[in-house]
């Protein structure tokens, strides 16, 4: 364990890590990749790992993409990932519903493609994703009744968000037995060019607003996702490190649940940031200080390399 | 005011107490969905309530944060449903009160951005307040390749059945500036309908573009106190002088304790009794400003009061 926080990784630090630790999580967007292009030098760190005997998985709060697709696009970049080794909100979400949650019946589903095909994996039905077109105003479709077989609400990302499907949600929620859970929290995702793309997390606080009803949260920093990769491969916490971008949902996660932390500076989260709340000593702030950071992953590449 | 601690409220008033309550006030505000009319039909009472007020020389003021019409449609809606003498300069709608703000109090220096619906842009359009105006989408475009407006200085969020993903992402680019002012019509979460049935408000649509700019917006609406620096200023009303009777704790009761307004809970609407009690007992100080002073079963009794 690091004696002192937010240290850089470098040097002979970077040998005692990958000695103290045998499983290394990685966040995806900002950290591995942006957008549809990988992180210079990242695929060879992380195909380094696993080469070295470590245990490579992938944790994102990102639901837009099954295990499948994901292992595809890692392909694509040069990524050695098996399906099995991804675990994205769309694929913990279905997990937590048939398993933990339970759910003998329907979902209506604000979301998308992806969260659509891991729902139906495990044998959830889903109503009212996709483009769900809008016709006449708000007393025209406020009469159309309920499907009697939804028995949760899952908000997802979902750019076809409308007033009429958060009105459906609504109605549907309003039965206090209606499971409601939201993927993640995310507030927003940059795009190059300077503009801005709202995340999930509005779109479940919109939701949650309307129901005067909290959500169940599937992604970091809820500790659902890591609790999903312990359950299918047993991993110990303490040999375990986190490498993340974002210090409110990878770094937060990592810490609550006992693991090392890397901050990436390649993503949402700087540095200045990470010794705002280092120097906070706000008990509540202390677990968004990473143990480590680095400028980029491709930071570890020598000391894998010799 | 804010944060005394009540040591009475919820006095159950009606008869001679009730007319003494009246007697003792010039202004009398009401708010209007489940005060004094539900949907399209009057609260019993209310059309000859509000009549037998303006007969004895009262100042009589609508404050809704309905932002859904513009207030034309206000004054042909009480004509419609039997109120007499209604005229617009009573009316303060929480689109009204956005336009205002925005003229006469923000130094608007460019265009608003507006989510929300008819009777806001009619409203804009009235005070002279430049906006975007509302664009048909072309199908398939996304916030990677939409226009966006270079002299947007403002974004107003309402009630709004065509909102959208690609509206909140525009939104949401023009908020980056912080000069850009971010106002809220009203902070209601949902609204009851016909049936029993509730709908989103524009609170929940505020809530998103809240949570995707880390901006707080500046609310127009009950509880927020600007309706009645809105009628002070153009009709000069003094709070110690006035009532505000609504349904709604949260907003009607809570905005009449912010502005230092005596008040009074009808049942006819969204709060219960219960509610309000559960209020009065609470610890936390938001719900102690939204206790009433008074409760009264309907408008209906005003009218037995005023009538004695």
């Amino acid at each position: 364990m690091a004696v002192s926080k937010c240290s850089r990784l470098s040097g002979p630090l970077i040998q005692e890590l990958l000695d103290s630790v045998d499983n290394f999580l990685f966040d995806c967007d900002g950290v591995i990749w942006r957008g549809d292009q990988a992180i210079p030098g990242a695929s060879e760190v992380t195909n380094l790992l696993k080469k070295n005997g470590k245990r490579v998985f992938f944790v994102t709060n990102n639901s837009t993409k099954t295990r499948e697709m994901y292992a595809e696009k890692m392909a694509k970049l040069g990524f050695q990932a098996k399906t099995e080794e991804v675990f994205g909100t769309a694929y913990c979400s279905a997990v937590y519903l048939k398993n933990i949650a339970k759910l003998d019946g329907k979902v209506y589903l604000i979301g998308g493609n992806a969260l659509s095909k891991e729902l139906q994996k495990v044998g959830i039905q889903t109503v009212g994703s996709g483009p769900d077109p809008v016709s006449g105003g708000q007393s025209d479709w406020a009469d159309v009744p309920l499907d009697p077989e939804v028995k949760a609400v899952v908000v997802g990302f979902d750019e076809h968000f409308s007033y009429m499907k958060l009105s459906k949600a609504l109605k549907y929620l309003d039965n206090p037995d209606c499971l409601f859970v939201g993927t993640n929290t995310d507030t927003r995702l940059p795009l190059e060019g300077g503009r801005v793309v709202p995340g999930t997390g509005c779109l479940v606080r919109a939701v949650e607003t309307a129901a005067q009803r909290k959500a169940q949260i599937i992604g970091k920093p809820s500790h659902f996702m890591f609790d999903c990769v312990v359950s299918e491969y047993g991993i110990d916490p303490a040999r375990t490190v986190m490498v993340g971008d974002r210090l409110d949902t990878d770094i937060l996660l990592g810490s609550s649940c006992g693991l090392k932390t890397v901050l990436t500076l390649t993503g949402v989260s700087h540095l200045i940031e990470a010794t705002a709340h280092q120097e906070s000593h706000c008990p509540e702030r202390t677990g968004m200080v990473p143990d480590y950071y680095v400028e980029t992953i491709a930071d570890l590449l020598p000391a894998l390399q010799g | 005011m804010a944060g005394a601690l009540r040591s009475r409220g919820c006095i159950k008033i009606r008869g001679p107490q009730l007319r003494d309550l009246l007697d003792s006030k010039c202004n009398i505000l009401f708010d209007c969905d489940g005060v004094i009319w539900e949907g399209e039909k009057a609260i019993p009472g209310a059309i000859d309530v509000v009549s037998l007020l303006k007969n004895q020389g009262k100042n009589v003021f609508f404050v809704t944060n309905n932002c859904t019409r513009p207030r034309d449609s206000y004054v042909q809606k009480f004509t419609r449903l039997g109120f007499t003498d209604v005229q617009k300069r009573d009316i303060f709608s929480s689109a009204y009160c956005s336009a205002v703000y925005l003229r006469d109090f923000a130094n608007l220096k460019g265009k608003v951005y507006v989510i929300g619906g008819d009777g806001v842009y009619k409203e804009l359009r009235e005070a002279g307040v430049s906006f975007v105006e509302s664009e048909p989408e072309t199908p398939g475009m996304t916030i990677s390749d939409c226009p966006l407006h270079t002299d947007v200085k403002a974004v107003l969020v309402a009630y709004d059945e065509d909102f959208n993903f690609l509206k909140l992402a525009k939104a949401c680019c023009y908020l980056r500036d912080s000069e850009c002012l971010f106002i809220a019509s009203d902070p209601d979460p949902w609204h009851p309908v016909r049936g029993g049935r509730v709908t989103p408000g524009s609170g929940s649509l505020t809530a998103a573009l809240e949570t995707a700019t880390n901006r707080k917006a500046i609310v127009i609406g009950k509880p927020s106190r600007f309706m009645f620096e809105c009628i002070t200023s153009q009709c000069g009303a003094d709070a110690a002088q006035s009532l505000m009777v609504g349904d709604r704790l949260e907003t009607d009761i809570l905005f009449g304790t912010n502005c230092g307004l005596s008040t009074v809970l009808t049942l006819t609407g969204v709060s219960k009794i219960e509610e309000a009690q559960a209020n009065l007992e609470s610890d936390c100080p938001e719900k102690q400003n939204a206790v009433p002073d008074y409760v009264v079963d309907s408008i209906g009794d005003f009218l037995l009061a005023l009538k004695a």
